[in-house]
């Protein structure tokens, strides 16, 4: 196993690129298997999450290869399977977007219900409806999804909660199906839009992402593309928040700063210093930063997976702060690390309440999913000492070499191989 | 000889007709970039002009911050103003 050790009270300070968004980049690998000509997906994250999606895409029978700077090259015609390895896709939670995929393309898929972050419940219940509603038969037998159908025809679907994973599924699964599906309350995320984008320069008809009503006309066939996933916000807001918690002066390039608006407002309004350009973000060195109430939302809102870095922040201004998590009720395990730095945080539900404006000492940590892991990352750079953390698994699935990047801008943090761990157990 | 109009102080709406050259600048490098990367442009650009989202554009040659400089209504203004001058023009 291995682990993060990081030297405390370092100032991150110079230029860092965003990568391709991982939530965008796990829906549109699956979506290559609409087609069997070859695609060419751009600006694709080296991270663990991508690495088992194309073990999977191989498995079914489509050759993939890394090209060069994020490049990924797929031809799915040979694709002769629908049962994706069940030990691969149930690491990952995006796995499901298979279902959609490969109901789209062979008719049928066999898959195990979905892994990943344990966010607490999940339930996959707006995918099912969506695919019976288009035509498919839908059976949960020992913990595997069976999905088939003789033939897929567009419907209309009203979303019972917004889902950010339901609405790509539904969307691949239509994209090929015959007639006019509809799906109303859909999720507005830029990275269903840059699925859809994905999918119409192969010839899909997708109209009204990135608005709660999405119009698809089913195509018989499509093509082969060249794409290029769209800029993490996700990890650019991780690199802002890193920077405005170490008081530190970083230049985030190759950003769309209007996904970015929530997490932007939100700095500035605790005080942190920033400077927008067409496709950058800087934040400058500040003071310590004032409190502030933090609600997440499905986007436009503030995004739940930069509730724990922020966090991590607040524990860093004098005063009360309140985060409300309206999008996971289980998204708060990063809470018991950093009150073992000394942070005082009280969970009352879905509210966390922070006393904040006390330095955090380094403790020996367990990231127990993605984003809390980034999160407990910060709060070790700002902390006195050193900080060991375990489980950064969690963190490799979402963040390609993020030690690396934050050492680049003058963190201390160093990955090693050790063979026990410091937590009983 | 010089009319008497010209001895009044008088309005000159110089800073649209630059916004009706950029509105136009912006809409042809956008569809330009977008054609040129394989994407349908009228379907992106409807999408960006409904949802106000910038995935909708290319970041080729810069597209997705040339999109940025005008507010969606000033694209909108323009694209209504040609097609109905156009138009209309027809049925006169």
């Amino acid at each position: 196993m291995e682990r993060l050790v990081i030297k405390g009270k370092q100032r991150l300070k110079g230029a860092t690129r965003v990568n391709g968004a991982k939530n965008a980049a796990v829906a549109v690998i699956p979506a290559s298997l609409l087609t069997s000509s070859q695609v060419k997906i751009e600006n694709i994250p080296h991270i663990t999450d991508i690495e088992w999606l194309i073990e999977i895409l191989k498995a079914l029978g489509a050759k993939v290869s890394r090209l060069g700077k994020g490049g990924l090259l797929v031809d799915s015609s040979g694709v002769n399977s629908f049962t994706p390895p069940h030990e691969l896709a149930d690491k990952f939670r995006a796995s499901y977007y298979l279902m959609g995929a490969l109901l789209g393309r062979c008719g049928q898929v066999e898959i195990p219900m979905p892994g990943g972050c344990n966010l607490g419940p999940r339930p996959i219940d707006q995918h099912i409806k969506g695919f019976t509603a288009l035509g498919a038969n839908v059976n949960l037998e020992h913990g595997l999804v069976k999905i088939k159908a003789s033939k897929l025809k567009g419907a209309h679907i009203y979303l019972d909660v917004v889902s950010v994973g339901a609405t790509i599924n539904i969307m691949l699964a239509a994209a090929r199906a015959e007639g006019k599906t509809v799906i109303e309350n859909a999720a507005k995320e830029p990275e269903i839009v840059d699925v859809a984008n994905f999918l119409n320069a192969m010839g899909a008809r997708v109209v009204g992402t990135g608005t709660d009503i999405i119009k698809i006309r089913g195509v018989p066939s499509l093509g082969g593309v060249e794409h290029s996933v769209i800029p993490d916000r996700i990890e650019a807001g991780t690199f802002m928040i890193a920077a405005a918690a170490t008081q530190g002066e970083v230049l985030i390039e190759d950003v769309i700063p209007k996904h970015l608006d929530p997490v932007i407002a939100k700095l500035k309004e605790v005080g942190v210093p920033l400077e927008i350009g067409p496709d950058w973000i800087k934040v400058l060195a500040g003071n310590s930063c004032s409190p502030a109430d933090v609600k997440t939302f499905p986007y436009p809102g503030f995004p739940t997976d930069l509730q724990a870095p922020m966090m991590v922040l607040l524990t860093q201004a004098p005063g009360t702060s309140i985060v409300s998590e309206n999008v996971f009720e289980g998204r708060f395990r990063h809470v018991a690390e950093l009150k073992k730095m000394g942070a005082r945080i009280k969970l009352e539900g879905r509210a966390a309440i922070i006393e904040g404006g006390r330095e955090l000492i380094s403790a020996p940590l367990k990231a127990a999913d993605l984003r809390g892991g980034a999160a407990l990352v910060i709060a070790g750079m700002i902390s006195r000492g050193e900080t060991i953390v375990e489980g950064i698994e969690h963190i490799d699935r979402g963040y390609e070499h993020l030690e690396e990047r934050f050492n680049r801008l003058g963190a201390k943090i160093a990955r090693k191989k050790v063979t026990e761990s410091v937590f009983p157990g | 000889m010089v009319g008497d109009q010209f001895n009044h102080t008088m309005r000159f709406n110089v800073r649209t007709e630059e916004e009706v050259n950029e509105a136009r600048l912006v809409l042809k490098n956008v569809y330009t970039a977008l054609q040129e990367k394989g994407y349908n442009p009228i379907n992106q650009l409807v999408g960006y002009l409904l949802s106000g989202d910038p995935a909708f554009i290319t970041s080729h040659n810069n597209a997705r911050s040339i999109i940025r400089r005008l507010e969606r209504d000033e694209l909108l203004e323009e694209l209504l103003r040609v097609y109905l001058e156009k138009e209309l023009q027809g049925d006169r």
